[in-house]
């Protein structure tokens, strides 16, 4: 039985969806309370590079997607530290860079590369590879949650005072850098790197919604992911349509659908007609 | 009870001098006020009293001991905006992180000094339910929860309505009667000095110290200093 379950096509993509729809709005609810949303979003164009270098030289993809998106990432945190003001602009700028840069590398190396699924995913085609890199993934964001959970929640609240109760700042934020490369880098197939950041956004969003610790907000944005990917993906197979750009799809549905504004208005007319 | 004493200090940020020779004590059980315009130094000087930066001169004595290991008896607490209001936490869970780093946390300093603050009925709801006074409130629970002994307050009557404000004050003067040490910082030299035991001037330097009488009539010489400033 074991056997024509692991056998069938869709376990691993299955599989694959579950895992991502926890790990990637758990983390997405973190990253949030502590501002790093867009650092997130410049870790998922900064892997690209790495991933195309990495290929060309034969080692393990996420390998150089992982050290890409770190170096990017400290990279616009240095050029941001100049530019105190102005720092999102320049995160803007690496993030545009590097993925021009990934994109340059593939002809210029001269490499067949799928970029698109490397970009907006290619969930049907998930294997135990991928769950393991995820597992991996979960490992860490567990270790980090486990061991710094009261230091997160004291940078996130308040960021100068962690610095003065003696809290090793710089520290926790390189390995909250650490944390979001590897959740991206192993959510590739599934969403694609682009994408991603839709499953880390709007499930945490839902999540951090009247939740009254940071605990319960990434619980309740890890079901609402799970929701939302486990439809995203029997729609998907449905319509047969791409999983990674449907499941984004499915997250500004979810957030336009939870905004009380939107929805009172929607039921007026509804009821109206 | 700590007196916390200050001598010549100096500090700049990169050339620009920020704090020039400033020597002042805080007693024990008295509530001082820190007055001065935007750029004066006062955030700096709180900074260096509770240790998070060096002095480039000066020293900082405790009861006669120097700060430096003595630091976790000096609580500071920090401006409303560098506060992320919107995380998800209760009022009790923002106060129990004021012993994060404190040996044996114990819930009953967190219901203490919810209780000193008059949040202990608001101890369940979100920190973004609350309104600004009680958000200050929950803020100075906080930083009563860190056993210390010296309580430094960076403007926290700032954004306040005058009904919070006077709540807020009357909080910190009750700190000080029970024997705490209390440095405010603050925007406002009007009518409010009146609360305080002591007033410290400071425009990069200590211009006037003493009673809010004393320093108010020391002030009417120095024009520089405006009339009467809210914040």
């Amino acid at each position: 039985m074991l056997q024509v379950i692991l056998g069938s096509w869709w376990i691993y993509p299955l599989l694959m969806t579950l895992l991502v729809g926890i790990l990637c709005p758990v983390t997405g609810a973190l990253l949030i309370t502590q501002g790093r949303l867009l650092q997130a979003n410049l870790i998922s164009h900064g892997v690209v590079p790495g991933l195309v270098l990495a290929f060309a030289i034969g080692i393990d993809p996420s390998l150089g997607g992982i050290i890409s998106g770190l170096i990017g990432a400290l990279t616009a945190e240095r050029l941001a530290l100049r530019r105190k003001e102005y720092g999102e602009a320049v995160i803007n700028t690496v993030l545009a860079g590097s993925l021009g840069f990934g994109v340059l590398l593939i002809p210029l190396l001269k490499i067949r590369i799928d970029l698109e699924s490397i970009l907006f995913g290619d969930l049907l085609a998930a294997g135990p590879t991928d769950i393991i890199r995820v597992s991996i993934a979960t490992s860490v964001l567990l270790l980090l949650l486990k061991n710094s959970y009261q230091n997160l929640i004291y940078l996130g609240l308040d960021p100068e005072g962690a610095a003065s109760i003696g809290l090793r700042v710089p520290r926790l934020k390189f390995s909250i850098a650490v944390v979001t490369s590897l959740v991206i880098v192993s959510s590739m197939s599934a969403v694609g790197v682009i994408l991603v950041i839709a499953l880390l956004a709007a499930p945490g969003l839902l999540g951090l919604n009247q939740a009254q610790s940071l605990n319960s907000a990434m619980i309740r944005s890890a079901g609402y992911g799970l929701i939302i990917s486990f439809i995203g993906f029997l729609l998907a197979i449905a319509l047969n349509l791409s999983p990674g750009p449907l499941i984004a799809v499915l997250c500004l549905f979810s957030l336009i659908l939870s905004d009380k504004y939107i929805l009172s208005k929607a039921t007026k007319f509804l009821l109206h007609k | 009870m700590t007196n916390l004493i200050a001598k010549n200090l100096s500090f700049s940020y990169g050339k620009e001098s920020v704090l020039r020779d400033i020597s002042l004590e805080l007693k024990t059980g008295t509530l001082t006020a820190l007055v001065g315009p935007n750029g004066a130094g006062k955030s700096t000087l709180l900074r260096l009293l509770q240790g998070q930066m060096i002095p480039h001169q000066g020293e900082i004595f405790l009861d006669k001991h120097p700060l430096g290991a003595n630091r976790t008896q000096v609580a500071l607490m920090p401006q409303r905006s560098s506060i992320n209001w919107n995380f998800p936490i209760t009022t009790e869970g923002l106060v129990a992180l004021g012993q994060a780093n404190a040996a044996n946390q114990s819930c009953c300093k967190t219901e203490a000094s919810l209780q000193r603050v008059g949040l202990v009925a608001l101890a369940k709801k979100r920190l973004d339910a609350l309104s600004g006074g009680q958000q200050q409130r929950a803020l100075l629970a906080r930083t009563l929860a860190q056993n210390a002994s010296v309580f430094l307050l960076d403007e926290p009557c700032a954004a306040l309505d005058p009904p919070s404000r006077e709540q807020f004050l009357s909080i910190i003067r009750q700190l000080a009667e029970a024997g705490l040490t209390v440095f405010v910082s603050s925007h406002d030299w009007g009518q409010a000095l009146n609360a305080y035991d002591k007033v410290i001037t400071l425009d990069r330097t200590v211009l006037a110290f003493g009673t809010p009488e004393e320093v108010r009539s020391k002030l009417q010489s120095i024009s520089s200093m405006g009339n009467h400033c809210c914040g």
